[in-house]
């Protein structure tokens, strides 16, 4: 098979297996406290900021980055078995997850030295929480045709008008790094990948209006995040001018790669899991075998990113691969757990497989959405397999 | 280049010189194939030399099984090198000559029963028919899982010697022989196991099913992007038109799923000091498993793709899709391993469920 798809197997990590009885027993304690309860997909829906900041001040936030930005300086595999464990948990990460994830990766590559000061910090404390500036309301998986644009003033400010969407937490974070056009598009059909620009953008900038978007059950998590005449010092230029779809493609790969792109409903195989061990009953211990064996899979495929990430290489076709499996993965466990289980969906249900069946069912349709849809994942995997 | 490097290319030369063909009941095998693998030591590699074996290391063992397998080699090599010699080794039972064709048969109703018939301790009497037996009546040597006698736990291993036993024509859907043998009070030597070590024989079986299975999806996904590539409809190549091409992005999905699966699987064998733990099982179950559930996938797709041509036995294409719809329900069906896997995973309860996934690769 092509080898820009495949990776070769992560090597066991002693440090990573630590890690993660650590935070295996402070989940337990906090679950004994009440300070969370679990729920499905919470690295979306789950913003806890008191949370957030006591995995900042375990050290389990920034893991990767260099101590002089706050960060930790450990592995990405261990990194990966932090992020498996809460999420497999439920636990409420979402206030600092695209931080913690995605943007302070971002930073640490393309951000000036100030920028990385300011706020790499404060992300790894779990006090400084980031937005997603890409999808906007005429441009989803046609990501370069955004309109958002920013404009130099006289003071060398950037002026930027337009509107993103989709915006998960923007009423909880404090920056989004933003894509807008800066310049015209060129020729060609990759042209219109010219001219654009990130832009780390303070969310409490005037100018910027934040409307709730409400998702199938009802919780605020989306925002439509309105830029009018909003005036962004030039010095919060991320990167190069003109380089924003190189540096988003990078970022796009850190977006993919993790295992929340498999986890989301695990709370709902969890307790599966219990019910199936109370029953005895072979077509659920069938069931939990199958989507076990899946999921088994998808870590191990998840571990060689990290550890493809350990060796300093940006595995964005593999990653793009594993969020198509895993998120597949992930709504699937919804369907063949109900075949199996005699069980009314209802998050109103006294049943926790009920409840959780009706919070994974819920949220199923943005699965196979965020972060690139599987058909534009799909395209990315045929370009490893030489197809275009 | 790598010794494991080396013996792929050694195999893949050997293979050369025999294309595949439809199996049948007159030509079950590839005999000439066997025999120049068996003068090139490969039919003993990664049993110890010491045991008539070639030597090597588990890893190059696995090398060879995945190159014939995804040649479609009509020959019990994944049985010998894989399930049968090592678990005849692991129960300090003799190995036979290498060069003679050896496999595993686990299902069925046999009984042993101790037996002494002048030549020493360790000899057993089989009786019943072993079903399902891959490579009936093509391999000399049968080592059987047999049922203990009544009232002690475990099973028997015991190698039988096939020649003259019954044999029942029982083909796969790729017309490998998969039939009965009639036991019929056949002396052999043997070794009590305890449960834990059958169930490990049984999961190393299925695990190399899955390797062979990893090796097929790969082959049909490669076939499948070079077909896609190579045939014009509509003035372009098929692998042009995108909903071809998220076909194919879907099979690379699932057999990268399946290889790095069946890697973990094959590795926590080789580093499990006891190859029939708890979770070396639950690894190859898993493994077993997800290979099987690509097939469906993987061949369904393959086909679409491929068109009329690969529904024909003039095309390629099916020496490896219907050995893959065979071989995910082999050696424990896919139902079968399932429910191993659902179980044990619940071994320490409902809540050991993720310490366990964690912990078996």
């Amino acid at each position: 098979m092509s080898s820009s798809l495949t990776l070769a197997p992560a090597p066991p990590s002693e440090a990573a297996e630590e890690v993660r009885a650590q935070v295996r027993e402070f989940l337990a304690e906090e679950l004994a406290a009440g300070t969370f309860t679990t729920h499905v997909d919470t690295w979306l829906s789950g913003v806890d900021p008191a949370f957030s900041r006591k995995l900042g001040e375990r050290g389990w936030l920034g893991m990767t980055w260099p101590k002089r930005y706050g960060g930790h300086e450990r592995s990405a595999m261990e990194r990966y078995a932090v992020t498996e464990e809460l999420l497999a948990a439920g636990a409420p990460v979402a206030a600092h997850w695209i931080a913690d994830r995605q943007s302070g990766p971002n930073l640490l590559r393309y951000g000036t030295e100030a920028q990385r000061q300011a706020i790499l910090p404060r992300i790894a404390a779990g006090e400084c929480y980031f937005v997603i500036g890409m999808s906007e309301p005429d441009s989803g998986s046609d990501l370069a045709s955004i309109r958002t644009r920013a404009a130099r003033n006289a003071d060398g400010d950037w002026v930027v008008n337009g509107a993103k969407v989709w915006t998960s937490n923007a009423h909880h974070s404090h920056y989004g790094i933003v894509l807008v056009r800066t310049g015209p598009p060129g020729e060609g059909p990759r042209g219109k990948h010219q001219g654009l620009t990130q832009l780390l953008v303070d969310l409490s900038l005037p100018g910027i209006g934040i409307n709730p978007i409400r998702i199938l059950d009802g919780g605020h998590h989306f925002n439509e995040v309105v830029f009018d005449d909003v005036v962004v010092p030039g010095d919060m230029l991320l990167g190069e001018e003109g380089a924003g779809w190189h540096q988003v493609t990078a970022e796009l790969a850190f977006e993919r790669s993790g295992p929340e792109r498999f986890l989301s409903t695990y709370p709902l195989l969890a307790e599966f899991g219990r019910r199936a061990c109370d029953t005895g009953d072979h077509a659920q211990l069938a069931t939990l075998g199958r989507l076990s064996a899946r999921l088994l899979a998808l870590r191990q495929l998840s571990l060689r990113i990290a550890a493809a990430l350990d060796r300093g290489e940006l595995p964005d076709i593999p990653a793009a691969l594993v969020k198509d499996v895993g998120t597949t993965f992930e709504a699937d466990v919804v369907d063949e757990i109900r075949r199996v289980v005699e069980v009314t969906p209802s998050l109103d249900s006294p049943d926790p497989v009920g409840r959780a069946l009706a919070e994974a069912q819920l949220h199923a349709p943005g699965y196979t959405l965020r972060g690139g849809t599987n058909e534009i994942l799909r395209g990315i995997v045929a370009r490893g397999l030489g197809l275009r | 280049m790598s010794d494991q490097d080396l013996v792929v290319e050694t195999v893949r030369d050997i293979l050369a010189g025999h294309e595949p063909f439809a199996l049948t009941a007159d030509r079950a095998w590839d005999a000439g194939l066997w025999a120049d693998l068996a003068e090139a030591g490969l039919t003993g590699v990664g049993l110890p030399e010491e045991a008539g074996g070639s030597g090597g290391e588990l890893a190059d063992a696995v090398a060879v099984v995945r190159t014939l397998a995804a040649g479609a080699g009509a020959v019990p090599v994944a049985e010998q090198l894989l399930a049968a010699g090592p678990a005849l080794l692991a129960a300090d039972l003799d190995l036979p000559d290498p060069a003679e064709p050896l496999t595993l048969a686990v299902a069925g109703a046999v009984t042993a029963e101790p037996s002494d018939d002048g030549d020493g301790p360790g000899r057993w009497t089989l009786t019943g028919t072993a079903t399902d037996v891959a490579w009936a009546g093509v391999a000399r040597h049968v080592a059987v899982l047999a049922a203990a006698p009544e009232g002690v736990e475990g099973a028997v291993l015991a190698l039988v010697d096939a020649e003259g036993l019954a044999t029942s024509d029982a083909r796969n859907l790729a017309g490998e022989p998969r039939g009965s043998l009639v036991l019929g009070g056949a002396a052999a030597s043997g070794a009590l196991l305890t449960p834990a070590r059958a169930g490990g024989i049984r999961a190393r079986y299925a695990l190399a099913r899955a390797v062979q299975l990893a090796a097929a999806l790969e082959q049909v996904l490669a076939w499948t992007v070079q077909y896609a590539g190579e045939r014009q409809q509509f003035g372009r190549p098929l692998g042009r038109f995108q909903a071809v091409q998220m076909e194919l992005a879907q099979m690379a999905g699932e057999v990268t799923a399946v290889t790095a699966l069946v890697d973990a699987a094959v590795q926590a064998l080789d580093r499990a000091t006891d190859p029939a733990a708890h979770d070396v099982v639950l690894a190859a179950a898993a493994a077993k498993v997800r290979a099987g559930a690509a097939v469906e996938v993987v061949a369904r797709l393959a086909h679409q793709v491929h068109g009329a041509i690969g529904f024909t036995q003039e095309y390629r294409l099916h020496h490896l899709t219907r050995r893959c719809w065979s071989w995910r329900d082999e050696a424990g069906s896919e139902l079968t391993w399932s429910k191993v896997l659902g179980v044990g995973l619940l071994a320490q309860g409902g809540d050991g469920l993720w310490p366990a996934l964690t912990r078996v690769v």
